[in-house]
């Protein structure tokens, strides 16, 4: 037993290594940050394109939902193994895209958020769309027989309510993606994991991750309380009725 | 012709497989209220609704105003803008359920349409909507959120947002059945206030009495067509079609 705890929960390893995996933890928290952002606008740009109304726009969302459909298929770390493996040798793009090292960060932090964010933009896309579709059919009805356009009622009507329906279901498709950060250390990104990983190779011992997990831990379990007040307010503002805008 | 605000000619509608218009004609004067009765599924509100292109009818003609608001330029789809503009500026709807927006005020209600839509000034479209809504009796409901509102209340708060439009013709599909028993009278009185005004109105109802009343002409559909329509004394007293006098006799016996 003593053994078990020594390779999991040795103290002076992870002292040892605590500031190491903390800084490499950020990396793993910006990750998630560029990534959770441009994801969430993805998304919407996605469900947006979804909902296009009129038969002439039947190709875009036929593409759309294609495109929902085969990237919440596609394991993340094949695409982040094709993306990193691959877009260096397409030489029709510019250098500054076949090997992003926009803001100092280097290639495979892109390569990994471009993974995350064609992926976890179709999760969200979906998440969105619950939403919008929650909203009942008549409210849709009342705004255009007022002479409001699609886009009115759906900027106007639909999408503020919309949103109030999505915060926990979102909330766990960001947790998904944090966690999925840690997938990008197959490309050698230094992060949290691979670094714990050179911990494991160097003592032998698992403690660094460990250390990794609780840092994970410690990052989301607040985060989902957080989210369940959000909830609670939002759907007695809802109740109250709320006026929330959207640009 | 040039005295009809609405005319439909062998106007058809299906869902699928399903006909739930099979070819109506119909006549509405300016200044005229029908009110149109049926049986369930006898395809009256989808006939209200092809008149403001909620949802195109597969067939036929509809005027407004003497345009074929099928035959605009950009045309028959129900999806395309001439007519939707034309269409939904003209002609008002107020619906069953209400379908207040429950995240804006009663004040944000009336005024989001013409903001948005016709692009007026805040103040301007405010100060219509106090109109409006002193009108309806809900002068001092202003800030209310429709969910603390009383659903005779919300429902005359839908009127007044429709009206925020200044439509020609107003459609009313069936505003009264989802109220209480003592809710149902406030918004007749308004309706009865507007026809006396002289608006156009299209009332889907199952309120007799208002009805007898305030109808011009009375429409009784069934199975997708027209079975009977005329003065309200002479399709409600004295039926001629079996079809009629079997719905009315069980629709007043109770």
């Amino acid at each position: 037993m003593s053994q078990f705890f020594n390779q999991y929960f040795n103290f002076n390893v992870m002292g040892e290594h605590f500031g190491e995996v903390l800084v490499h933890f950020l990396q793993n928290l910006l990750l998630f940050a560029v990534a959770a952002f441009l994801a969430l606008i993805w998304g919407l740009v996605l469900a947006f394109l979804r909902q296009l109304p009129g038969r002439k726009l039947m190709p875009v969302r036929f593409v759309t939902i294609a495109y929902i459909d085969v990237f919440r298929a596609v394991p993340i770390l094949i695409l982040i193994l094709m993306i990193s493996g691959g877009v260096p040798f397409l030489t029709f793009l510019p250098h500054s895209v076949r090997i992003p090292e926009w803001f100092g960060r280097p290639d495979p932090f892109w390569y990994g958020v471009a993974a995350l964010v064609i992926v976890y933009g179709a999760f969200t896309a979906e998440v969105y769309r619950a939403g919008i579709e929650a909203v009942p059919r008549g409210q849709v009805e009342a705004a255009r027989s007022l002479g409001m356009s699609h886009f009115q009622a759906m900027r106007h009507v639909v999408i503020p309510q919309g949103i109030t329906k999505i915060p926990a279901p979102m909330l766990n498709e960001l947790i998904s993606l944090l966690k999925d950060t840690t997938l990008i250390s197959v490309i050698s990104l230094s992060e949290a994991v691979l670094v714990s990983r050179e911990v494991l190779a160097e003592r032998l011992n698992s403690s660094a991750l460990t250390l990794t997990a609780v840092f994970f831990l410690i990052i989301i379990l607040p985060l989902a309380r957080v989210v369940d007040k959000l909830i609670a307010r939002s759907q007695l503002k809802i109740t109250r009725g709320s006026h929330i805008e959207v640009a | 012709m040039a005295d009809a605000m609405v005319k439909l000619q062998g106007v058809r509608k299906n869902f699928g497989q399903l006909e739930v218009l099979k070819g109506v004609d119909l006549d509405v004067a300016k200044g005229e209220v029908v009110c149109i009765l049926g049986p369930s599924g006898s395809g009256k509100s989808t006939l209200l609704r092809c008149v403001n292109l909620l949802e195109p009818p597969e067939e036929g003609e509809i005027f407004v105003e003497g345009h074929d608001i099928c035959r605009g330029p950009g045309s028959g789809t129900g999806e395309e803008s001439w007519e939707l503009d034309f269409v939904r500026q003209r002609v008002g709807m107020v619906f069953q359920q209400f379908n207040l927006f429950p995240h804006k005020t009663v004040m944000q209600n009336v005024t989001l349409a013409p903001r948005t839509v016709l692009g007026k000034p805040k103040a301007e479209c405010e100060a219509t909507a106090r109109r409006l809504l002193e009108r309806v009796g809900l002068g001092d409901k202003l800030d209310q959120y429709p969910e603390r509102l009383s659903g005779g209340q919300q429902q005359r708060v839908a009127i007044a947002r429709s009206l925020a439009m200044e439509p020609h013709v107003m459609l009313f599909d069936e505003v009264t059945s989802a109220l209480d028993p003592e809710l149902v009278k406030e918004v007749l009185d308004v309706m009865r206030e507007l026809a006396e005004e002289g608006m156009t109105m299209l009332v889907v109802t199952h309120e007799m009495g208002f009805a007898r009343e305030v109808g011009d002409q009375v429409v009784f559909m069934d199975g997708g067509v027209i079975v009977e329509q005329g003065k309200p004394a002479d399709v409600l007293d004295n039926p001629r079609e079996a079809r009629t006098q079997k719905f009315l006799g069980l629709v007043l016996e109770r």
